[in-house]
C-alpha cells in the first residue's frame, strides 16, 4: 500500500519533469560533456591541458577575460541604475499608463536583435542622427567616431538588456505592500530613508534576479559587440566565434567556452551570496 | 492498469535515448528522393532554388532542400556526422574545400560523373585539387562612393597611402569575416614585398590605415557603411558591388587595382557517404544555361566556357587575367597565426 502510494508520488514527481529532463540531457548536459572532452584533446604531442594552459598564461587571453567580465559588470550596473527607477515608477506611480510602459519596455524584445543593432548603427554613424544633431547644434565641428567604439557597444547592450532588469525588479516591488512604506513615513522616516532602509532591502530578490539575468546575457553577448563594438572590445564570445568561423580550432573554442561558463557560474554564486547577505531574507 | 513509475519513466527515457542514436537521414532519407544542398542567403538562395534546383529536379525527379548558413557551419555539420552527413552537396570557399578534402569529407570529381565538367577549364578543378569544382568567381576589389571620391586610387599602394593621410575613410574587412586573410592581408603583404611567408608588410599597411578605417565583419555591412558616411571607399566583392548598384546604390563603383585584386572562386563539393545522384546536382550547377542565368542574377563570372555573356554583363566582370590568384592552401595553413596576430596588433 505504502509502496503503491510512493509509486504514485514518484509518477507525479517525475512525469511532468521528464520532457524537461530529456531536453536538458540531450541539449545541455551532452553538449557540455562533448565540449569538455574536446577541450582536453589538443593536437598530438601537447599535454591534455594545453588549451587551458594557453588561456591562463597568455596575457592577451587574460586581458580578454578581464574585458569580458568588466564589460558585463559595467552593463549590469548601468542596467540596475537606469532600470530600478523605472521599475519603481512602474509599480508605484504608472497607474493607467502601466500597460503602455510595460509594452514599451518589452517591444524592443519583439524585434530581431540584428534590426535593433542596425538601428543603433544608423544613430551612431558619422552621418547618423546623433552626429547630425551635434553638428547642426554646433556642439562639434566634425563628426565623432562613435561606431565601432566601446561606448556604442555598451549603449547597445544596455538597450537590449535593460528590460530584463526592470521586469525582474518590478515583479518583486509589485508584491510589496505600499502600507509598509507608509508605516515607515508615519514612524518618521524621510522618503530617502524609507527607500534605502525599507524598500531597497525588500526588493533585493528582484535585484538579484535582474542582475544575474543581465550579467549572464552580457557575458555571452555577441551580435551587439560584433556590429557596434567593431572589434574595439575583444571579449571571449567574439574570440570563440573566431575560433569556430575563421581558424576552425574547435578545441580552443571549447576550452574558452568552458572557462567563460565557469567564471560566469562562480560570479553568479558570489552575487547571490552578497545580495542574500545584504537582504532581509 | 499500471501506474507511471520512476522505473518505467527511466526505461522510457533510455529507450528514447537509444532511438535517438539510431541514424536517420542520409541513405534512408535519400531513398525518399530529396537532396540537401547548402546556400548563402539572399540572391544565392534564389539561384539555388530557382535556377539550379529546377534543372536537377527535371533531370532526376528528386526534390531539393536548401539549407541556409555559412561554410564553417556546414563543414562542422559534415565533420560531426561523417558516416551519415546531413548535407549532400555544398557550396564551399576554396580554403574550406581544400581543408575538407584533406580530411576526406568530399569526393573527387570526374567528367564521367559530371558531364558538363568537360567544358570547364582544368584550373577550376585544380584549384580545389579535384575535391569539387569552382562554379563561379569574383574579385575582392576596391569599391568607392563616386560622389565623394572624384579621383579614386589606381593601385593598392595609392589606396593605403591616401587612407593613411586621411583623404577618406576606408571600410576594410575585419577579422570577424572569415576571408579577411585572403582578401586583405595577403594582397597587401604581396604589394609591399611580402607574402604568405612574410605577412608583416600586410599588417603594417593595415596599421597605417587604422586611424582612418572602419572594419566590416559581415559582408552585407559594406554598402551601409558607405551610405551612412562611415566610410567612402573599401574592399568588397565586385559581384556584390554590382548587385548593390542594381538595387539602387548608383553612387557605388568598383576599381580593380593595377596590382590585381585577389580572385575569389566559389566551389561546389559532393560530400562523402551521400547518394551518387548528388553529382547530378553538381552537373546542374555547371549547366551552361543555368550558369548564364546565375551570372545575370548574381553578377559573378561563371566557369563553363560555353557560356556567352551579354556585352553589358561581360563589362562588369573583373577580367581574370587582371586578378591575382591567392595561394589558398598556403594561406589556410597560416590563418590561425594571422588571426592571433590580428587580435593582438589590430584589434578590429
Amino acid at each position: 500500500m505504502a509502496q503503491a502510494a510512493r509509486s504514485r508520488t514518484g509518477s507525479i514527481a517525475w512525469g511532468p519533469a521528464l520532457p524537461a529532463l530529456l531536453f536538458l540531457v540531450a541539449l545541455f548536459v551532452a553538449p557540455l560533456i562533448d565540449n569538455g572532452l574536446r577541450s582536453i584533446a589538443p593536437p598530438a604531442g601537447a599535454p591534455w591541458y594545453a588549451y587551458y594552459a594557453r588561456l591562463v598564461s597568455d596575457p592577451f587571453y587574460l586581458s580578454s577575460l578581464v574585458e569580458t567580465v568588466g564589460l558585463s559588470v559595467l552593463v549590469t550596473a548601468l542596467c540596475l541604475v537606469a532600470g530600478y527607477p523605472v521599475a519603481y515608477y512602474l509599480t508605484r506611480y504608472a497607474g493607467r499608463w502601466r500597460s503602455l510602459i510595460v509594452f514599451l519596455l518589452i517591444s524592443p524584445l519583439l524585434t530581431s536583435i540584428i534590426m535593433r543593432t542596425f538601428g543603433w548603427r544608423a544613430i551612431f554613424a558619422r552621418r547618423g542622427l546623433l552626429n547630425t544633431f551635434l553638428l547642426d547644434a554646433g556642439l562639434v565641428d566634425r563628426p565623432i567616431d562613435l561606431l565601432g567604439s566601446p561606448l556604442s557597444a555598451v549603449v547597445g547592450l544596455v538597450h537590449v538588456l535593460i528590460p530584463f532588469m526592470v521586469l525582474s525588479i518590478a515583479a518583486v516591488l509589485e508584491k510589496l505592500d505600499p502600507r509598509i512604506e507608509e508605516a515607515a513615513h508615519v514612524l518618521g522616516a524621510s522618503r530617502t530613508q524609507a527607500f534605502v532602509r525599507v524598500i531597497l532591502p525588500l526588493s533585493l530578490d528582484g535585484v538579484a534576479s535582474g542582475t544575474i539575468l543581465v550579467f549572464m546575457l552580457a557575458m555571452g553577448s555577441f551580435v551587439t559587440l560584433l556590429f557596434l563594438g567593431g572589434g574595439s572590445l575583444k571579449t571571449f564570445p567574439l574570440l570563440i566565434y573566431q575560433q569556430f568561423n575563421t581558424t576552425r580550432d574547435f578545441g580552443m573554442a571549447a576550452a574558452m567556452s568552458n572557462v567563460l561558463m565557469t567564471i560566469a557560474v562562480a560570479l553568479m554564486f558570489v552575487q547571490l551570496r552578497l545580495i542574500r547577505r545584504t537582504g532581509v531574507s | 492498469m499500471h501506474g507511471l513509475t520512476r522505473r518505467s519513466l527511466f526505461a522510457g527515457a533510455a529507450a528514447a535515448a537509444g532511438l535517438a542514436t539510431i541514424p536517420l537521414g542520409g541513405r534512408s532519407w535519400a531513398q525518399t528522393g530529396r537532396l540537401t544542398v547548402t546556400s548563402y542567403g539572399g540572391t544565392w538562395e534564389k539561384a539555388q532554388r530557382e535556377i539550379y534546383a529546377p534543372v536537377f529536379t527535371r533531370a532526376t525527379g528528386w526534390a531539393v532542400d536548401v539549407l541556409l548558413g555559412g561554410p564553417p557551419q556546414w563543414l562542422a555539420q559534415i565533420e560531426a556526422n561523417r558516416s551519415n552527413p546531413p548535407i549532400h552537396v555544398s557550396l564551399m570557399p576554396v580554403e574550406l574545400a581544400l581543408a575538407g578534402g584533406k580530411k576526406g569529407l568530399f569526393e573527387k570529381i570526374s567528367a564521367d560523373k559530371v558531364p558538363n565538367l568537360k567544358d570547364v577549364p582544368k584550373v577550376f578543378v585544380d584549384l580545389v585539387k579535384g575535391w569539387g569544382v569552382c562554379t563561379n568567381y569574383g574579385a575582392a576589389v576596391l569599391g568607392y562612393h563616386r560622389e565623394r571620391i572624384k579621383q579614386p586610387p589606381k593601385t593598392y599602394r595609392e589606396f593605403v597611402d591616401r587612407t593613411a593621410r586621411g583623404e577618406w575613410r576606408a571600410a576594410l574587412p575585419g577579422i570577424g569575416w572569415a576571408f579577411t586573410p585572403t582578401i586583405l592581408l595577403w594582397p597587401l603583404a604581396t604589394v609591399y614585398g611580402g607574402g604568405v611567408k612574410n605577412v608583416t608588410p600586410g599588417f603594417e599597411a593595415v596599421k597605417r590605415m587604422r586611424p582612418n578605417a572602419v572594419f566590416w565583419n559581415s559582408v552585407t555591412e559594406f554598402p551601409q557603411l558607405l551610405e551612412t558616411g562611415e566610410a567612402d571607399i573599401g574592399i568588397w566583392y565586385d559581384g556584390r558591388i554590382w548587385d548593390a548598384y542594381d538595387a539602387g546604390a548608383k553612387w557605388l563603383a568598383p576599381i580593380n587595382p593595377e596590382e590585381g585584386a585577389p580572385m575569389i572562386p566559389a566551389s561546389v563539393v559532393k560530400v562523402v557517404n551521400t547518394p551518387d545522384i548528388g553529382w547530378k546536382y553538381v552537373d546542374a550547377m555547371l549547366d551552361p544555361d543555368a550558369q548564364l542565368k546565375f551570372a545575370l542574377l548574381i553578377n559573378y563570372a561563371v566557369t563553363n566556357s560555353k557560356v556567352v555573356y551579354p556585352p553589358e554583363l561581360r563589362e562588369r566582370f573583373t577580367p581574370w587575367e587582371r586578378t591575382q590568384l591567392p595561394p589558398f592552401e598556403e594561406i589556410g595553413e597560416v590563418i590561425p597565426e594571422w588571426v592571433d596576430r590580428w587580435n593582438r596588433e589590430i584589434r578590429a
